[in-house]
């Protein structure tokens, strides 16, 4: 069982600090994603498991081994890059058996390796051909090929889908997930792209500036996002993020929003936050007929599905609309709102506050 | 444009198209032929007279210099040396540039200014290089004698410029020391463009860093190097001032190349026919190199 774990590490790059100190524990088999914006660290977390790039303090094992001064080919990890990083001048054949040769492993059973690797992937009628002569997705497969053929403990996976036009991308997604299910390896997967860590990972490690969001699976994520970042990062399109406040309503409690006062379907016994955050998904504003009034201020028809930007008397909000319809910018509806499905974050600190009795 | 005659009704589209072609391409084919065609062509008319310099008359000869040329062996030993330094020369180019430019490739200290002095030989004049060069291999107070005998490689002076083989391998080393940079220049250009990625890939698939040079960065070279090495080729090959002024072909004939047997026959001997005959067959032998260079800069296009 080869477990993954972070254990106070940190990167600093001259002054910078990239990673101020991370603890991340995988587990055996798991597919996690390393999820975050752009310069968030979760490259530089994969570079520092890979051995690409050594922390500045802290340790990394994997499985029982300290591997933080060990090379990147004694760690047995293997890495598909962004970029698949092919070596040019080799057929697809001497490209996947590049890391066995580099072993000295026997060219009998790289043969045999290589069948191997080739059926699972569909390569077989591609062996002979140079990666110039291969299309992105077949690329994106040989260098799948060239990771698989050493068996190694856990795979890295940087970006390895953002070369892809949308639909390979979304073939290969389902390829991977297949993949990860027969080989039953630790994966570990960097993306910046939500849909992706949503529809493959086991856990999604959210990142922002080097630090741990969350790190928890899809749903957990999307449904109870741990933080005013995260509820903001996740979902697309975004979920409404407004100041409020609670107040006790007769026992109930009630968010002040704007010009709401939105009753929840929850006791107000208990410590409450002063100041909060509110935040709505798209999902649960309901269009049609309710409470309040918002005007119409931007209609975006996707087909099975239309995006309306409200405005309720100065509190932004965002709808999914069910199909199309005949909404008109400037006009005026009635919404309501799932109450109970309204996330609540500290003001203080952007932590998600859980009201009693959810 | 209203006189044109581009502009006269009744030309088709086509030929109007063509005309117009045409007409763009005349100077570039006027100055070509100019500067290019009429001195190759008339060249090769010197090379079947027989032409003394002073006057430049002369009568038609036929194949007489060649005859005279290929018999005489002289033609054959210039060919042998001119190969021998080509090659030579050649080789120390190409190991000093590459292995310049993986140090100027390397997070050195000063390395924008390791790369501006590098390039230092290749813009220095030639008689300036040669002047110098000439005073450090001087047998009697050069110091390159000085620092081999203080060090106790050589017991004696070493007559570097005056006997062989000794002659051959300084111009050879000078030849060197002038043209790596642009060896240098080239590979380093290339050298940028090797994608990072592929190194990490190698370091994880266990490659050292031999393997790393040999397996990432030696193929992805291939194809500047044959480039330079043709065109390097060529230019040693041809070249004049700086062998002439280093040793002026000797001691004897051993540093005498095709091209200072071309400068002796036009004028040391007046036989401007005879040079001719030695140009041109020297273009001939050349023309394999233009043309494996040409096919190489096709291929690279497609």
């Amino acid at each position: 069982m080869v477990q993954v774990v972070f254990e106070k590490v940190s990167k600093a790059y001259g002054d910078t600090v990239a990673i101020p100190g991370l603890d991340l524990v995988i587990e055996s088999g798991e597919f996690v994603s390393l999820l975050g914006p752009s310069g968030c660290g979760k490259s530089t977390t994969l570079r520092m498991l890979a051995g690409l790039e050594q922390p500045s303090s802290g340790s990394i094992r994997i499985g029982d081994r300290d591997v933080v001064n060990l090379a990147p080919a004694a760690r047995d990890i293997a890495m598909v890059f962004q970029s698949y990083a092919l070596y040019p001048h080799m057929t697809v054949a001497e490209n996947i058996c590049y890391p066995l040769k580099k072993r000295g492993v026997a060219k009998a059973d790289r043969a045999i390796k290589l069948a191997e690797v080739a059926a699972l992937l569909q390569l077989e009628p591609l062996l002979a051909r140079k990666p110039g002569q291969l299309s992105g997705g077949q690329q994106q497969r040989v260098a799948l090929g060239r990771a698989l053929v050493r068996e190694p403990s856990v795979f890295l996976l940087d970006e390895p889908l953002s070369n892809l036009d949308a639909s390979l991308r979304a073939h290969m997604r389902a390829e991977l997930i297949e993949l990860h299910r027969r080989l039953g390896k630790t994966m570990v997967y960097v993306t910046h792209d939500q849909l992706e860590a949503m529809t493959m990972s086991s856990r999604i490690a959210v990142m922002r500036a080097g630090e741990l969001q969350q790190f928890a699976p899809p749903d957990e994520i999307y449904n109870r996002p741990a933080n005013v970042f995260v509820a903001g990062f996740i979902g697309t399109p975004a979920m409404a993020l407004a100041d409020g406040s609670l107040a006790d309503g007769g026992g109930h409690l009630v968010v002040h929003v704007g010009s709401l006062a939105v009753a929840l379907p929850f006791a107000a016994n208990g410590v409450r936050p002063d100041a909060v955050t509110v935040g709505i998904r798209p999902e649960d504003v309901l269009v049609g007929e309710g409470p309040w009034q918002a005007q119409v201020r931007l209609v975006e028809p996707t087909g099975y599905e239309t995006i309306v930007a409200l405005d309720a008397d100065g509190l932004a909000l965002t709808a999914r609309v069910p199909g199309s319809n005949a909404l008109r910018v400037g006009e005026t509806v009635a919404f309501d709102l799932r109450r109970e499905r309204i996330h609540l974050f500290d003001k203080s600190d952007g932590r998600r506050w859980e009201p009693a009795g959810r | 444009m209203p006189d044109l005659a581009l502009q006269r009704p009744g030309l088709s589209r086509e030929r109007r198209d063509a005309l117009l072609g045409l007409l763009l391409i005349a100077p570039t084919v006027l100055v070509l032929g100019a500067v290019i065609v009429y001195p190759l062509l008339s060249a090769i008319a010197l090379s079947f007279q027989s032409v003394y310099t002073p006057t430049l008359e002369g009568h038609w000869v036929g194949l007489a210099n060649y005859r005279e040329l290929l018999g005489a062996g002289g033609f054959w030993a210039a060919l042998l040396t001119t190969a021998i330094w080509t090659a030579g020369t050649l080789t120390l180019q190409i190991l000093i540039g590459v292995a310049m430019a993986l140090l100027l490739h390397q997070n050195i200290l000063f390395r924008s200014l390791a790369r501006s002095l590098v390039l230092f030989p290749y813009f220095l004049s030639t008689v300036v290089a040669v002047l110098v060069w000439r005073w450090l291999f001087n047998d009697l107070y050069g110091i390159v004698n000085h620092a081999l005998m203080a060090a106790g490689v050589i017991d004696a002076p070493v007559n570097w410029l005056g006997a062989m083989p000794n002659a051959m391998l300084s111009i050879m080393v000078v030849g060197a020391w002038k043209f790596f940079p642009f060896v240098v220049i080239a590979v380093l250009a290339r050298l940028q463009t090797i994608p990072e990625a592929l190194y990490e890939a190698a370091r994880i698939d266990g490659a050292g860093p031999i393997s790393r040079f040999f397996d990432v960065t030696l193929p992805q070279l291939r194809d500047v190097l044959t480039i330079v090495i043709l065109l390097r080729t060529v230019w040693d090959f041809k070249e004049f001032d700086l062998i002439y002024l280093m040793t002026g072909g000797g001691p004897v004939n051993g540093t005498r190349t095709l091209p200072l047997i071309v400068y002796q026959q036009a004028f040391g001997l007046n036989q401007m026919g005879m040079a001719a005959a030695y140009a041109v067959s020297m273009m001939l032998v050349m023309l394999v190199f233009m043309l494996a260079y040409l096919q190489r800069a096709r291929k690279a296009a497609a």
